[in-house]
C-alpha cells in the first residue's frame, strides 16, 4: 500500500476524538477510553471499521449525515487496520465495550450472529430485503433473523496489461462474459506469458493471501463442487470437483505460472507486484482500483476481463456487513443509523466513492458514476451476477473463519511443500468436520 | 592467535553483526521507488528524507511515542517500588509463613505468560481493563524475576546496619528509607533499566490487549505500519529506526548498568 | 552469579538471624509479620491476580468447548484427543524442537567464542563489543522487521547481494527449511551477543593467570581453553542454556512477522500456533489455552531438569 496522502490518514488515525496526530489529552488510554473501544451513550455511536483512506472518509462522511439529520446525535467513528480489527472487536465483546456499530466481512460474520452477540434487527429492513437479492440478505441472516446491512459487495475479476499479452502474442481477451476463458485457454494463455516473461517477473497471481484463502473456492464453485453438502453438516471437499480445482490451482506453483511467494499465508500481497509491473495478469478485487489508479498512474495500461471458468462461472462474495453489538447502549439508535446506511442514497454516495459494488438490485441496474476506473466496473457488476445462494451459505457458516485459516495452511503446504492433492483434501476435510464442534453451542 | 589475527576476527565480527542495522538505516532513507523497481540494496544511487516526512505526515508518531513513555514508565516505577519491597521483605525480614511465600513467587518464575496468555487475556478483559493503557502495565508490573534481583542484593546486605538502625528507634519503613534504598542505587539502577527496556520492546501482550491505533506502544506500531505498507521497506524501516534509536542512544550511554544488569539476571 | 542459583536454593536463609534482645522478639517479630506483609502484599496481590489465577483458569479452560466471548461449556476431553491427534499441533512441537536445537547451541557456543576472542586487550575492543551488545537494545519486532528486509525474496537485501553475484533468488519465504533458517539467523542476531556479555561477566571471575596460560599463542591454546577455561565456565554455560531453551520454546514475535508461522506449517511454533487458535479467526480459548500448557509442561520440565543439576552440583 502506498503511503496515503497525509491529511486523511491523520483525519481517520488521529482524530477519532477530535485529536491531531499531537494533541494528546493526557487521559486517553489511562482513565478514558478511545472510542472503538467502547459503547457509546444514549446519544452517542461508537463506529468501528477499518478500510482505505477513501472508504475511512467517506464513512465520515456518512456519520456526519447522519448526525445532521438527527440533531444531537453524535457517531465517533474509529478506523482501525483490517488484520487487527476482528481481534478487537473479540476483545469488546468480551469485557463488554465493544463499539455499537461495526464493519465486518460476511465470513466473519457467521461467528457473531450464530453467537448471539448482534443486535437482531427484526423488521427495520423489510425494505432491503425487498430490493437485494437473496444471496445478499442471507450473508446477513441467521437462523431466519437478520443481523446486519449488506452494504455493499466486491468481488474478483482477471486484470491484465494489454501491453504485455500484444508482445507475447496474445491478441484476443474475452469482453464478453459468455466468452471467458476456460481453465484450459487460460492455462495456455499463462505458460505463452511465462515464456515470454523477463527474469524477476511472473505470468499472474492470485489474490488469495492474508484473509483471502477463501478465494480459492471460487475455482472450488467453478468446478462445480461445495464446501459443505446441502445442510452443511458434513464437508464434501474429497470430491471430485475439488481434486479438479486443487490440482488446476496447484500446477499454477508447480509450472511457474505465479511467483512463489504468492501462496495463501505470503506475508506480502500480490498487487504490490501488479503495480510494479512485475505481474501480466492479477486477480484482484474491484476495491484496489483506486489504489491501482494511484499508484500506477500511466506507467503502464491495464484493463480487466472476467474470471476464467470452468463447469460453471462463479465468483467469490467480498464485501462487508454493518452490523449492531447486542449491547448497544441506545439499540433504536442503532438500528436507525443501520437504516440510514443502508438506504439508496448513503449506499450509492459509499459505493461510487470507495469503487464498491452495492447491493441493491435497484443501484445494480443503473449506471453508477464511480470515482475512478468505471469503465472497468462493469466485468465486475456482470462477476457478482454469478454469485449463486449456496455458494454464500458455504462462506457464512458459523466456523467458516476457522475453515479460512484451515484453507490457508492446507492450500499453501499443497503448493508449496509438495503435499498431494488427495492428503490435502482429506486434511481439509477432516478440518472441516473438526471446527464444527464448536457449533453445537452455537446451535443451543 | 596472534593479536593482528584477532583484530581482523574482531572487524569481520562486528561487520556481521553491525550489518543488519546498517541495511536499516540505509533503506530508511532510500526513495521508495528505487526499492519498488530495483530491489533493496546497501548502496542506493540517492538518498531522501521523505520516507519520514510521510511517516509525520500520516501517522501519529508522536502519539505512539508518548504512549510508548507513559506505558513504560508507569510499568517501571510500579514494578521497582513492588519489587523492591517484596524483596526486601523476603531477604531481611522473619515472618510466619516466609518459606512458603518463597516458593510461590518461585514458582512463578516458572510460568511463562505465553503460556497462560488465553486466560490472561479473559481475566484482563472482564475487569474492563481492555482498551487502557492498565491492561499492559497491571500484569507486567511485578515480576517474580524482579523480586529476586532484589532479595539477591538485600540478602548481601549485612544484618548489622540494619540492627543498628533499629536500635536507634527505626520503624522497619524508617529503616528502608533512610538506611536500605541510599544503599541499592546501583540495584534501583538495574531494575529500573531492566523493566523500562523489557516493557518498551514487549509485543505479544500490547498486541492483545491494545486494540486501538491510538494506544499503540511502538512494537504494536510497527507491526500496525507493516500491514499498511506492504512492501514499502524505506517507510517501514524509518519507523523502525526511530524506535530503536533512543533505546540504543541509552544503552551505550549506560552500558555498565545493562552489562550488570544483564549478567545478573535472564531479561530481555 | 545467577538468580537462577538463588531462586532454586529456597533453602538457603539469609544468614543471620535477627539480633534482638529476647525481651522484646515476640513484639519486633509481630511487627516484622505485619510490616512484611504490607511490604509484600502488592507484589502478592500482582501475581496472584495476574498469574496464578489465569494458571488454574487455563487448567480449566483446556477441558471446555469455549470461544473467545460467551461461556464455554464443559467438554470433557475433546480439546485433548484432538491435540493429540492434530498433525499441526505436532508439526509446531517439532519445528519449536528443531528452532530450539538450531538456537542454543549457537548462541551458547559463539557467544563463548567472541567472549574470548573479546576478553583480552586490543585496539578498539569496547567499540567492537558495544556492536555485538546492540542487538540485546532493539526490540523483537525491529529485529523481525529487518528480518524481512534482509530475506524479501523479491527485493530483499541478501537476494539483491546475490544476484550481483549471479546467483538466482534464493527461496527464503517460500522454502520451508530456508524460512526456518531466515528466523534462526535473526534470532542468533540478538542472543549471541547476550550469551557474549554474560561470559565476559563471569571470566572476571576466571583466575587471570589461567587465562593468560590458556590463551598463550602458539599450540595448546585451544588445548587449554578446552580443558581449562570451558570446565570453569561450566555454571555460566549451564544458565545460558537454560535460558535459551526457555527463551527458544516461547518463540513468538520475530516467526509471527517474519513468516507468519509460514510457508505451510514450516515455521509454526507452539506459541504462535497457540496464538493462532486462540486469537486468530477461528477464536478456540479452549484449544488454544490447551496448546498453552503444553508449553507450560515444557518449560517446568526443564526447569526441573535444572533444580537436579542444581542440587548434584551444591551436593
Amino acid at each position: 500500500m502506498p503511503p496515503p496522502p497525509s491529511l486523511s490518514r491523520r483525519a481517520l488515525l488521529g482524530s477519532a476524538l477530535g485529536l491531531g496526530a499531537y494533541g494528546l489529552s493526557g487521559c486517553a488510554g489511562l482513565t478514558e477510553r478511545v472510542s472503538s473501544t467502547s459503547r457509546g451513550s444514549r446519544d452517542t455511536l461508537t463506529f468501528q471499521t477499518y478500510g482505505t483512506d477513501v472508504e475511512g472518509n467517506i464513512y465520515d462522511v456518512l456519520a456526519r449525515r447522519f448526525e445532521e439529520q438527527n440533531r444531537g446525535v453524535t457517531v465517533d467513528v474509529t478506523v482501525v487496520p483490517f488484520a487487527e480489527a476482528s481481534t478487537g472487536i473479540d476483545a469488546g465483546l468480551v469485557s463488554g465495550t465493544a463499539p455499537d456499530i461495526f464493519r465486518v466481512d460476511y465470513p466473519t460474520m457467521g461467528v457473531y450472529a450464530s453467537t448471539g452477540q448482534l443486535l437482531d434487527l427484526e423488521d427495520s429492513l423489510d425494505e432491503l430485503a425487498g430490493d437485494s437479492s437473496k444471496a445478499f440478505m442471507d450473508a446477513v441472516t441467521d437462523r431466519g433473523r437478520v443481523f446486519g446491512i449488506p452494504q455493499h459487495v466486491d468481488t474478483s475479476a482477471l486484470v491484465y496489461r494489454p501491453d504485455v499479452l500484444r508482445d507475447a502474442g496474445i491478441t484476443s481477451v474475452p469482453d464478453r462474459p459468455e466468452d471467458a476463458w476456460s481453465w484450459e485457454e487460460f492455462a495456455q494463455v499463462a505458460a505463452t506469458l511465462r515464456d515470454a516473461a523477463p527474469a524477476g517477473s511472473s505470468a499472474f497471481a492470485v489474490n488469495w493471501q492474508a484473509l483471502g484463502a477463501f478465494r480459492w473456492l471460487n475455482f472450488l464453485f467453478q468446478a462445480g463442487g461445495h464446501v459443505y453438502d446441502e445442510d452443511r453438516t458434513r464437508s464434501l471437499l474429497t470430491s471430485a470437483s475439488a481434486t479438479r480445482a486443487l490440482d488446476f490451482t496447484k500446477s499454477f506453483f508447480d509450472e511457474g505460472l505465479v511467483p512463489q511467494t504468492s501462496s495463501t499465508k505470503a506475508a506480502t500481497y500480490p498487487d504490490a507486484l501488479f503495480t510494479s509491473g512485475s505481474l501480466a495478469m492479477l486477480y484482484a478485487g474491484n476495491f484496489l482500483l483506486p489504489s491501482f489508479a494511484d499508484t500506477i498512474k500511466d506507467r503502464f495500461e491495464y484493463a480487466v476481463t472476467y474470471l476464467p471458468r470452468d463447469r460453471r462461472r462463479a465468483s467469490e462474495l467480498g464485501g462487508n456487513a454493518l452490523v449492531a453489538t447486542k449491547g448497544a447502549t441506545n439499540p433504536e439508535l442503532a438500528s436507525e443509523f443501520l437504516t440510514f446506511m443502508a438506504a439508496p442514497a448513503q449506499m450509492k454516495d459509499f459505493c461510487e466513492a470507495s469503487v464498491l459494488l452495492p447491493t441493491r438490485d435497484s443501484l445494480l441496474s443503473q449506471e453508477l458514476d464511480f470515482a475512478v476506473a468505471a469503465d472497468l466496473m462493469p466485468v465486475y457488476a456482470d462477476q457478482v451476477t454469478t454469485i449463486e445462494p449456496r455458494d454464500v451459505a458455504d462462506v457464512t457458516t458459523a466456523t467458516f473463519a476457522e475453515v479460512n485459516l484451515s484453507l490457508a495452511n492446507e492450500l499453501e503446504t499443497c503448493f508449496l511443500s509438495g503435499r498431494g492433492t488427495a492428503d490435502t483434501l482429506q486434511a481439509l476435510a477432516e478440518q472441516v468436520d473438526e471446527s464444527a464442534y464448536l457449533n453445537r453451542q452455537d446451535a443451543s | 592467535m596472534s593479536r593482528p589475527v584477532r583484530f581482523l576476527v574482531c572487524l569481520v565480527v562486528s561487520a556481521v553483526f553491525v550489518l543488519p542495522l546498517f541495511a536499516m538505516v540505509v533503506v530508511a532513507f532510500t526513495p521508495r521507488e528505487l526499492v519498488f523497481d530495483g530491489g533493496a540494496s546497501l548502496w542506493p544511487s540517492s538518498f531522501t528524507t521523505s520516507n519520514f516526512t510521510n511517516l509525520f505526515a500520516s501517522f501519529p508518531v508522536w502519539r505512539w511515542f508518548s504512549n510508548a513513555m507513559i506505558v513504560a514508565t508507569l510499568t517501571t516505577a510500579l514494578s521497582v517500588a513492588v519489587n523492591l519491597a517484596a524483596g526486601f521483605a523476603l531477604a531481611k525480614l522473619q515472618f510466619a509463613g516466609r518459606t512458603f511465600v518463597l516458593v510461590v513467587v518461585l514458582s512463578t518464575l516458572m510460568v511463562p505468560a505465553q503460556a497462560v496468555m488465553i486466560p490472561q487475556f479473559e481475566l484482563v478483559a472482564r475487569m474492563g481493563l481492555i482498551g487502557l493503557f492498565w491492561a499492559v502495565i497491571l500484569p507486567s508490573a511485578s515480576t517474580a524475576l524482579g523480586v529476586f534481583l532484589a532479595r539477591q542484593f538485600f540478602v548481601s546486605v549485612p544484618d548489622e546496619l540494619l540492627d543498628a538502625a533499629r536500635l536507634d528507634g527505626c520503624g522497619t519503613v524508617a529503616t528502608l528509607r533512610y538506611v536500605v534504598l541510599p544503599m541499592a542505587k546501583p540495584l534501583i539502577a538495574v531494575m529500573v533499566l531492566l523493566a523500562f527496556m523489557t516493557q518498551w520492546n514487549d509485543f505479544l501482550w500490547p498486541l492483545i490487549t491494545l486494540r486501538d491505533p491510538d494506544l499503540y506502544t511502538l512494537p504494536v506500531a510497527l507491526r500496525f505500519l507493516q500491514g499498511q505498507f506492504d512492501a514499502d521497506y524505506g517507510g517501514l524501516m524509518a519507523m523502525a529506526l526511530l524506535s530503536c534509536v533512543p533505546l540504543l542512544v541509552v544503552f551505550v550511554a549506560l552500558q555498565r548498568f545493562f552489562v550488570d544488569g544483564f549478567s545478573r539476571s535472564g531479561i530481555r | 552469579m545467577t538468580i537462577e542459583k538463588t531462586a532454586l536454593a529456597p533453602g538457603q536463609e539469609a544468614p543471620g538471624e535477627q539480633a534482638t534482645t529476647p525481651g522484646t522478639a515476640p513484639r519486633s517479630r509481630l511487627r516484622d509479620n505485619r510490616s512484611a506483609y504490607s511490604l509484600l502484599a502488592p507484589n502478592l496481590l500482582l501475581i496472584g491476580l495476574f498469574l496464578l489465577v489465569p494458571l488454574v483458569w487455563s487448567l480449566l479452560m483446556a477441558f471446555q468447548a469455549k470461544r473467545s466471548f460467551g461461556l464455554g461449556e464443559w467438554s470433557g476431553l475433546t480439546n485433548l484427543s484432538r491435540l493429540l491427534s492434530d498433525d499441526v499441533f505436532w508439526r509446531a512441537l517439532l519445528n519449536t524442537a528443531i528452532f530450539t536445537v538450531a538456537t542454543v547451541p549457537l548462541s551458547v557456543g559463539l557467544g563463548l567464542a567472541l567472549a574470548l576472542l573479546m576478553d583480552k586487550a586490543l585496539p578498539g575492543r569496547g567499540v567492537f563489543r558495544t556492536i555485538v551488545y546492540l542487538p540485546i537494545a532493539v526490540s523483537s519486532l525491529v529485529v523481525s522487521l529487518v528480518g524481512l528486509l534482509l530475506f524479501d525474496e523479491s527485493i530483499g537485501i541478501l537476494n539483491g547481494v546475490l544476484r550481483d553475484l549471479g546467483v538466482g533468488p534464493v527461496a527464503w519465504q517460500s522454502n520451508g527449511a530456508l524460512a526456518m533458517l531466515s528466523v534462526v539467523v535473526m534470532t542468533l542476531w540478538t542472543r549471541v551477543g547476550f550469551g557474549m556479555l554474560v561470559y565476559l561477566a563471569a571470566l572476571q571471575d576466571v583466575d587471570s593467570e589461567v587465562l593468560e596460560a590458556a590463551t598463550m599463542d602458539g599450540a595448546g591454546g585451544l588445548d587449554r581453553i578446552r580443558h581449562v577455561v570451558v570446565p570453569w565456565l561450566r555454571p555460566t554455560t549451564f544458565f545460558l542454556v537454560v535460558i535459551n531453551m526457555i527463551w527458544s520454546f516461547q518463540v513468538f514475535d520475530v516467526v509471527y512477522v517474519m513468516t507468519n508461522g509460514g510457508p505451510g506449517y514450516s515455521t509454526t511454533m507452539l506459541v504462535t500456533y497457540a496464538y493462532d487458535e486462540g486469537f486468530g479467526p477461528s477464536r478456540n480459548f479452549g484449544y488454544g489455552a490447551t496448546v498453552g500448557l503444553v508449553l507450560l509442561v515444557i518449560t517446568l520440565a526443564i526447569t526441573a531438569v535444572q533444580l537436579r543439576v542444581n542440587r548434584r552440583q551444591e551436593a
